[in-house]
C-alpha cells in the first residue's frame, strides 16, 4: 500500500478547538497565533478533507498519514487544555475518510487516552522532538511509549514549537531550516544514547530525516561512542529532502529504514530517482514495516 | 547476527573501511556458521533471495541463493569493495575487458573472489542453485549497471542496491 507516513490536515474539530480558545496558540478565522512567532495565514484549501483526499489521489497515495504539528506546542499547555485539545484532534482526525489515517497528538494524553486511541485506529502517536530530546524526556514520556511498545504502535518525531528562534526578525524558513532541524538532531541521538536500549521493539519514526544527525556516525565514533549497529525500527522519513541529503542518509543507515513523508501542505511530495525498488522501498515496505503492530496489512 | 560475532577477531578499525582480504576472512567466518543464515534463505524459491545479515555504514553481509539462470549483468559497486565467498553450487564471475573477450572464472563451494571499487563485473550461476555469502565494504548503497548499445558504446545507469540485490518480485528476506 503506498504510503505518505507526514501530512498535516486539521479536520473541522480541531480547527473548531483552536478558535474557542482566548490565548496563543489558537486560531482567528485562518489566522495562526503561537506564542513567540509572528502570526501565520493558513490557507483554507490546506485543511479542506475533500480537496486533500483528491491530492493524495493524484500523488498515488492510498494511505495518508496526518499528525496534528508538534511544532504548535500544545503538548507544553496546562494540562486541561491539553488534553482537550488532543481529545478534539482524535474526534476529528479518526473520523477522516480513507486515504486518511491519524497519529494521535495535538496535546496531551495519558496512557490510558493514548490506549483507547489506539483501539479507535490511531497508527501511533506524534511527539515533539524537543520534547524526546531533554534530559528527561525519555522518562517523561515513558508511560505512553511503554503503552506504544506493549501494542506494537510507532511513534512519529516531529519538530517541537521553533518559540522565539523563528521570530526576532529571521526569515520564515529560519524555523523549517534551523530550528526544527536542531531539534530532530538532538532527538535522534537522544534516542540512540538512552532510548532503544529501553525500548528494543518500539518502531519509531523521526520526521525530515532526523536533521540529518545519522550523518554524524562517524564523529560520534571518533569521540568515543560505539559502533550503530543497523536498527530496523529506527526509522526516519524524507519531508522536504531530495536526492542528495536522502543519498547520504541512505549510505549511512541503508534503505530499509527510510519511508516516505511530504510533509504536505509545508512541502509538496517527492521521491529520489533512485530506482523503482528504492521507490517501492520508501513508499511501500518500509511504511508497512513501521505500522506492522497496527496494521491488518502484511509487511509488502 | 550481531556485530559483535561478525567483528570479533576482524581489525575493522575505528570505523575504518576495510579490505578485500579482510571481508574474505569476515565472509569465510560466516560462511562457517550456517545456522546464522541457512533458515533464512528459501531454498524453493522461484527467483534470487537475500538475507541482509548485518548492516553499519562501513560493513555489510548478506546471505545469497542463487537459481540457475541467475545474471547479475555488468555492475560496479560504486565505493565499495566485496568479497564473495561460495558455499554451495558454483558461480561463475565475467571482468568485462574492452576489446577482448571476457575473463572468466567459476568457483566453487568453499572459493572466494574479492574485488575493489574499481572493478566492473558481472555474476551468474554456474551450477545448481549457488548459495553464497557477499561482504561490503562500505556498505552498499548505489551501484552502477552497464549496458551495451547496438553501436557497442557502453552505458552506465546509477541505481541503488535496492535494485540490484532486491528487485520488485524478489523476496526478501529481513534478518531483522
Amino acid at each position: 500500500m503506498t504510503t505518505d507516513v507526514h501530512q498535516h490536515l486539521w479536520p473541522p474539530q480541531f480547527v473548531a478547538a483552536l478558535r474557542l480558545r482566548r490565548r496563543a496558540p489558537r486560531l482567528d478565522g485562518w489566522t495562526l497565533h503561537l506564542p513567540g512567532e509572528p502570526p501565520w495565514e493558513l490557507d483554507p484549501r490546506d485543511h479542506d478533507v475533500a480537496a486533500r483526499a483528491a491530492l493524495a489521489a493524484a500523488d498515488g497515495d492510498e494511505r495518508v498519514l496526518v499528525a496534528p504539528s508538534a511544532a504548535l506546542g500544545l503538548d507544553r499547555l496546562p494540562t486541561a487544555e491539553a488534553e482537550e485539545l488532543a481529545g478534539a484532534w482524535l474526534d476529528g482526525a479518526l473520523a477522516l475518510p480513507p486515504p486518511f489515517r491519524a497519529w494521535a497528538g495535538g496535546g496531551s494524553l495519558d496512557a490510558g487516552a493514548l490506549s483507547v486511541a489506539l483501539d479507535a485506529g490511531a497508527v501511533g502517536l506524534e511527539v515533539a522532538a524537543d520534547a524526546l530530546a531533554a534530559p528527561d524526556g525519555l522518562d517523561r514520556l515513558a508511560p505512553l511509549l511503554d503503552t506504544l511498545a506493549a501494542r506494537g504502535a510507532a511513534v512519529l518525531v516531529h519538530p517541537g514549537p521553533a518559540g522565539r528562534a523563528a521570530a526576532e526578525g529571521r526569515p520564515r524558513w529560519w524555523a523549517p531550516v534551523v530550528a526544527y532541524v536542531s531539534q530532530l538532531h538532538a532527538a535522534w541521538w537522544a534516542w540512540i544514547a538512552g532510548g532503544r536500549a529501553r525500548w528494543p521493539r518500539l518502531p519509531v519514526c523521526f520526521a525530515a530525516l532526523a536533521g540529518l544527525a545519522p550523518l554524524h556516525a562517524e564523529r560520534h565514533r571518533a569521540r568515543g561512542g560505539d559502533p550503530l549497529p543497523s536498527d530496523p525500527l529506527t526509522f526516519v522519513e524524507t519531508s522536504s529532502y531530495g536526492e542528495r541529503a536522502i543519498d547520504a542518509i541512505g549510505r549511512v543507515l541503508g534503505i530499509d529504514v527510510i519511508c516516505h513523508g511530504s510533509d504536505r501542505p509545508y512541502a509538496a511530495p517527492r521521491l529520489p530517482d533512485l530506482g523503482e525498488a528504492a521507490r517501492h522501498a520508501l513508499r511501500v515496505r518500509n511504511p508497512a514495516r513501521l505500522l506492522a503492530g497496527t496494521s491488518q496489512e502484511a509487511p509488502a | 547476527m550481531t556485530a559483535q560475532f561478525l567483528l570479533a577477531g576482524h581489525d575493522t578499525g575505528d570505523g575504518r573501511l576495510l579490505t578485500p582480504d579482510a571481508l574474505a576472512r569476515i565472509a569465510a567466518d560466516v560462511a562457517a556458521r550456517p545456522e546464522l543464515w541457512r533458515p533464512l534463505l528459501d531454498t524453493r524459491a522461484t527467483v534470487r533471495t537475500y538475507a541482509s545479515l548485518h548492516r553499519e555504514p562501513d560493513l555489510e553481509v548478506w546471505a545469497i541463493a542463487w537459481l540457475p539462470d541467475n545474471d547479475t549483468g555488468w555492475h560496479d559497486h560504486e565505493a565499495s569493495s566485496g568479497a564473495v565467498r561460495v558455499v554451495d553450487g558454483a558461480l561463475e564471475e565475467h571482468v568485462l575487458r574492452i576489446g577482448g573477450a571476457d575473463r572468466r572464472s567459476v568457483y566453487g563451494a568453499g572459493g572466494t573472489f574479492t574485488f575493489g571499487p574499481d572493478h566492473i563485473h558481472r555474476v551468474t550461476c554456474a551450477e545448481g542453485r549457488a548459495v553464497s555469502i557477499q561482504v561490503y565494504s562500505p556498505a552498499l548503497w548505489r551501484l552502477g549497471q552497464y549496458t551495451v548499445d547496438e553501436d557497442g558504446v557502453l552505458h552506465r545507469v546509477t541505481i541503488s542496491y535496492a535494485d540490484e540485490l532486491r528487485p520488485l518480485d524478489a523476496r526478501a528476506v529481513a534478518a531483522g
